[in-house]
């Protein structure tokens, strides 16, 4: 009996090893998240990300998991987010008659509201005291995960930190734009999508498709165009 | 099977722009690089295989999922950032803030200025 208690016991432990056990924990946290956040009335403020992300963590913490063999058995759920990016082109080319169309405010909008989207932020900062190092974690908080990876590794900032800030990020600035847009009486779908990509990256482009297809697609460009801008630029502007 | 075609395309895309980045030490991710390809590839040919479009699709609707084992590390971060949570916050809810206005001013009054535009022409 001892035996079989002793098994039993041991099984968190061995399963957690495998990452299909990662894949099954996000998977449920995902769904929980959702059925979540309908019940809630489908909250603007708690986007099921969030949701998600707090009971996943919450799980983790309470029966206490390896978080780092977690997160190497969920590289099998984020390797998906390369293909996932390439994929955005083809929303991106449905939409192409309407991007056509809009070529001439992009081509003027994105430059400067990508540069001030980490300047008003690194400026804040930097003005309440905060160090290089933090300054360098949130400059790229605009900018879609996998580039902002590279450029906060560029600038000598901390990942996790900037993971936390592109979070955090993601979800207000997909507020702000549903609420700024209402009271500056915005009800262009693309430029709502535009606004949503450039600031909130992933997470403003997911809220983006919820909107509509064109909105989406614009989003995507958004933060497709404000990924490279970014990621070329804010290297040149920190050096000085 | 025609699902699994159209990821395979998505990934021989996003491996080739990998290929590209390390090559020509583009800092640029490999996923957006090939996001660009993927568009200027469908523009020339001018359509999208039903393959294409159903994966595109499906990893697009998942998009949250994916994003979701990178969010939850915010949980896990080491405090050694006490003392600036403040200022980070700060920069964050009002940066974003000020950023959203500014982008949606400027698309705003661009779209109102080219619209005029085309009206004169």
């Amino acid at each position: 009996m001892n035996e079989l208690a002793g098994r039993f016991m041991a099984i968190p432990d061995i399963l957690s090893a495998s990452p299909i056990f990662a894949i099954g924990l996000t998977l449920s946290a995902f769904f929980a998240g959702n059925w979540l956040f309908s019940r809630l009335g489908k909250p603007l403020w708690m986007p099921p990300v969030v949701l998600s992300a707090v009971m996943l963590a919450a799980v983790i913490a309470v029966f206490s998991l390896d978080y780092v063999r977690y997160q190497e058995g969920a590289l099998w759920i984020t390797v998906l987010l390369g293909p996932a990016t390439v994929a955005l082109g083809i929303p991106l080319y449905q939409q192409i008659h309407h991007i056509r169309a809009m070529w001439k405010p992009i081509v003027v909008t994105l430059p400067l509201a990508a540069t001030m989207a980490a300047v008003y932020a690194v400026v804040i900062a930097w003005a309440m005291g905060a160090t290089p190092e933090v300054l360098a974690s949130l400059a790229p908080k605009s900018v879609t995960a996998p580039i902002a990876i590279g450029i906060t590794e560029q600038l000598g900032g901390s990942v996790p930190l900037m993971m936390g800030g592109l979070l955090i990020t993601g979800v207000v600035a997909a507020l702000f734009v549903d609420l700024l847009a209402q009271w500056l009486k915005i009800d262009d779908e693309r430029i709502v999508g535009f606004a949503l990509g450039l600031n909130g990256h992933a997470i403003g482009t997911a809220r983006a498709f919820e909107i509509s297809h064109t909105a989406g697609a614009f989003a995507s460009l958004g933060m497709g165009l404000t990924g490279v801008f970014t990621a070329l630029i804010l290297p040149l502007v920190f050096r000085l | 099977m025609s699902m699994l075609r159209g990821f395979l395309i998505l990934v021989l895309f996003f491996l080739f722009g990998e290929a590209l980045r390390l090559v020509f030490l583009i800092p640029v991710s490999g996923g957006v690089l090939g996001m660009i390809l993927m568009t200027l590839t469908l523009m020339l040919r001018g359509r999208v295989s039903d393959a294409l479009a159903s994966a595109s699709q499906a990893l697009v609707s998942v998009l949250v999922l994916l994003i979701m084992p990178g969010v939850v590390g915010v949980f896990f971060m080491a405090s050694q950032f006490s003392g600036q949570w403040l200022a980070v916050s700060a920069a964050l809810l009002l940066g974003t803030f000020l950023s959203v206005l500014t982008t949606l001013l400027l698309m705003k009054q661009m779209v109102r200025l080219s619209a005029r535009s085309r009206t004169h022409e």
